[in-house]
């Protein structure tokens, strides 16, 4: 059995590097002994017959669009996908692409696909820099976030409250949706590889859905180590106690 | 023939002061403070300096690339016996370029020169060219770069659109660069538009593209402007209107042909009946290997490769041009990189092993190269102690030792092996 992780719309929607925690996952799959393919998929016509994860980058305000149009094309799957419990992780306007809606600064209104519940509003000026984040169940996530949007409507099931950063704003205190396994978050870039303890939960989810069982590899060990020393620097770099991560 | 006014000649002197006050304080520092002084007492000094010039003002700005196009600019200018002022390209921005105009500027604020030919950040051009009248501005590429600064490809767009606005006679793009061609679509009937690019065989030589956020869907012809039709080595040739100019290159690399490319094009814009294209090929031939950017260097007895890596583009480029097997190589990345997130699309694969990965990014390096495959010996943050360590070792089992960094782990690096001489 090879895992399939598909990369949704990698040309649209890989401003920061997201498109990259694909490669992530199929990478520490490997390092565990299993096989891990990824598959870019723009359109219908690339979707591979097994989907055992999916990733979903942020793009541009400019394209949004033309990557809603080119969603719309998968709105069955996607629907089923997030029903089923296969693990999705929607980074930035990805992630706005899969709530109720987006409305823009300029005063645009685009029609989400309504996978996530809430929405995302303009925010006063963008916010880029630190962002940290603890989960309940997930621990302290370390990452970056650039965006122009607030999201309201995530209280009831956010990814964590806010250590340091904006994260959804208009005052919540949270970042991120959850739902199911189906995650949206403005971390953007490697979120996988600086928070392997996360891209480990989606890797289990992977497993246990395909009936084989996930231990990291020795070689993961040794690449956390990395992220580790990552983490702790950023969390100095923001402020954060390093003992909570 | 020079540019400036008498009215300026207390708001210089006070520059002049606080230049040397800031070098006695730390030698060969301290560059853009008297630039700040000037422009806080005669803030109109950058404006009317830099629209003074008898033959005008030439701006070249983008993502990457401006600095080589830039210096093979005014190389291509001088062979032509034009006086050129230009700035140097740590000094781009406001106060950088004032204290450049000032240390060329006599004691009433005149700067000597036929024309200013000026690299341009992106970022702060839009606001340093409100109100200065360029003759001619070049742009060279979008890329996404320096995500803290530029959120995305859009928003470089719409300040090369704002810088190129100011440009009253002509502005020359890279005709490979979607944006660029948007960009020139939308300009005044009173400017020429002059391009530059690849055939579609050197386009189809490059692996991975030229690294544009949007590529052109089709390739220039003859016609349409300058065609670099072969990139051999360091060596391209151009073509001119149908005739082949064969030009040398600082190193290996489309990028530098694109470069070249964008200099012989601007050069022919702002020198028109007097361009000649032998003078630009022997100007372009003449320009000695790019500091930083697979220059070999002799240091402690033994040849050194430095590659520059400054945006995903260069980085995948630069990376590709490592000899394959090169078994002695350090990869350091700096401050300068904040989130290096935007470097994780790049694929290192072709390293295969690093021996020593540094600077105070040196964590996230390391997280990025083991994704991607490679091998790390050690991570050891402190680049002194890295550099030292990786020239005491014995000699390399194959190829040279290579050392890999963003710009400021090259400045550190320079500042620890005492190496003189800046691009």
């Amino acid at each position: 059995m090879t895992f399939t992780i598909v990369s949704l719309l990698p040309t649209l929607q890989n401003t920061n590097g997201d498109a990259q925690n694909a490669a992530v996952l199929a990478q520490r799959a490997r390092w565990a002994g299993l096989e891990a393919e990824v598959v870019a998929v723009d359109d219908r016509s690339t979707l591979p017959d097994r989907v055992d994860a999916v990733v979903l980058g942020s793009g541009s305000d400019a394209s949004l669009e033309t990557s809603r149009s080119a969603m719309l094309g998968l709105h069955d799957e996607l629907r089923r996908w997030g029903t089923e419990g296969v693990p999705i992780l929607a980074v930035g306007t990805g992630w706005e692409l899969l709530s109720w809606g987006i409305e823009t600064a300029g005063g645009r209104s685009i029609e989400g696909l309504g996978i996530l519940p809430g929405r995302a509003v303009p925010r006063d000026g963008r916010v880029t820099g630190d962002l940290i984040v603890k989960s309940p169940l997930l621990g302290v996530f370390v990452g970056f976030e650039n965006h122009a949007r607030d999201y309201v409507g995530a209280e009831g099931s956010p990814l964590g409250r806010v250590r340091a950063g904006a994260g959804n704003g208009r005052e919540s205190g949270q970042e991120g949706v959850v739902m199911g396994a189906v995650f949206g978050t403005h971390l953007h870039g490697p979120v996988l590889a600086k928070n392997p303890g996360f891209a480990d939960h989606l890797l289990g989810i992977m497993a246990d859905r395909a009936g084989l069982g996930y231990v990291p590899g020795g070689r993961s060990e040794e690449v956390d180590g990395y992220a580790m020393a990552a983490r702790t620097a950023q969390l100095r770099a923001a402020g954060v106690e390093a003992s909570i991560g | 023939m020079r540019a400036g006014s008498l009215r300026y000649g207390p708001a210089i002197l006070v520059g002049r002061l606080t230049r040397f006050a800031a070098r006695l304080r730390k030698p060969g520092g301290g560059s853009a403070v008297p630039g700040l002084v000037v422009n806080r007492i005669a803030p109109k000094y950058l404006k009317r300096t830099l629209s003074g010039f008898p033959q005008g003002l030439v701006v070249v700005s983008g993502s990457a690339g401006k600095s080589t196009t830039t210096k093979m600019l005014v190389a291509i200018l001088r062979e032509h016996g034009v006086d050129v002022f230009t700035n140097p390209s740590t000094a781009n921005i406001s106060q950088g370029l004032t204290s450049a105009l000032l240390e060329q500027a006599d004691w009433r604020g005149r700067v000597p020169g036929d024309v200013a030919v000026l690299e341009m950040d992106e970022g702060h051009g839009a606001l340093v060219m409100q109100g200065v009248d360029a003759r001619v501005v070049a742009l060279t590429n979008v890329m996404v770069d320096q995500i803290d600064r530029f959120h995305d490809s859009e928003m470089v767009a719409g300040m090369l659109a704002r810088i190129a606005a100011r440009a009253g006679e002509a502005v020359v793009v890279n005709g490979d660069d979607a944006y660029l061609e948007r960009l020139a679509a939308k300009l005044g009937p009173d400017v020429a538009v002059h391009r530059f690019g690849v055939s579609q065989a050197v386009l189809d030589s490059a692996p991975r593209g030229l690294g544009y956020t949007e590529t052109s869907a089709r390739r220039l012809a003859p016609g349409d402007g300058l065609v670099i039709d072969a990139v051999d080595g360091r060596e391209a040739v151009l073509n001119d209107r149908g005739v082949p100019v064969r030009a040398g290159l600082p190193a290996r690399g489309i990028h530098y042909a694109v470069d070249a490319a964008a200099a012989y094009a601007t050069a022919r814009a702002v020198l028109g009946e007097r361009f000649s294209p032998e003078s630009a090929a022997h100007a372009l031939s003449a320009i000695p290997a790019v500091f930083g950017r697979g220059e070999r260097i002799t240091v402690r007895g033994q040849e050194v490769e430095f590659v520059l890596i400054q945006n995903p583009a260069s980085y995948q480029l630069n990376v590709d041009s490592i000899e394959p097997g090169t078994s002695d190589i350090l990869f350091a990345i700096g401050s300068d990189v904040r989130d290096p997130s935007y470097f994780w699309p790049a694929d290192a694969a072709s390293l295969e092993r690093v021996k020593i990965v540094s600077g105070s990014k040196a964590a996230e390096a390391a997280l990025m190269l083991a994704y991607d495959g490679v091998a790390i010996d050690r991570v050891e943050p402190e680049l002194g102690i890295a550099l030292d360590d990786f020239l005491a070792a014995p000699a390399p089992a194959r190829g040279v030792k290579t050392i890999v960094f963003s710009a400021d782990s090259m400045r550190r690096t320079r500042a620890h092996l005492g190496l003189t001489g800046t691009e």
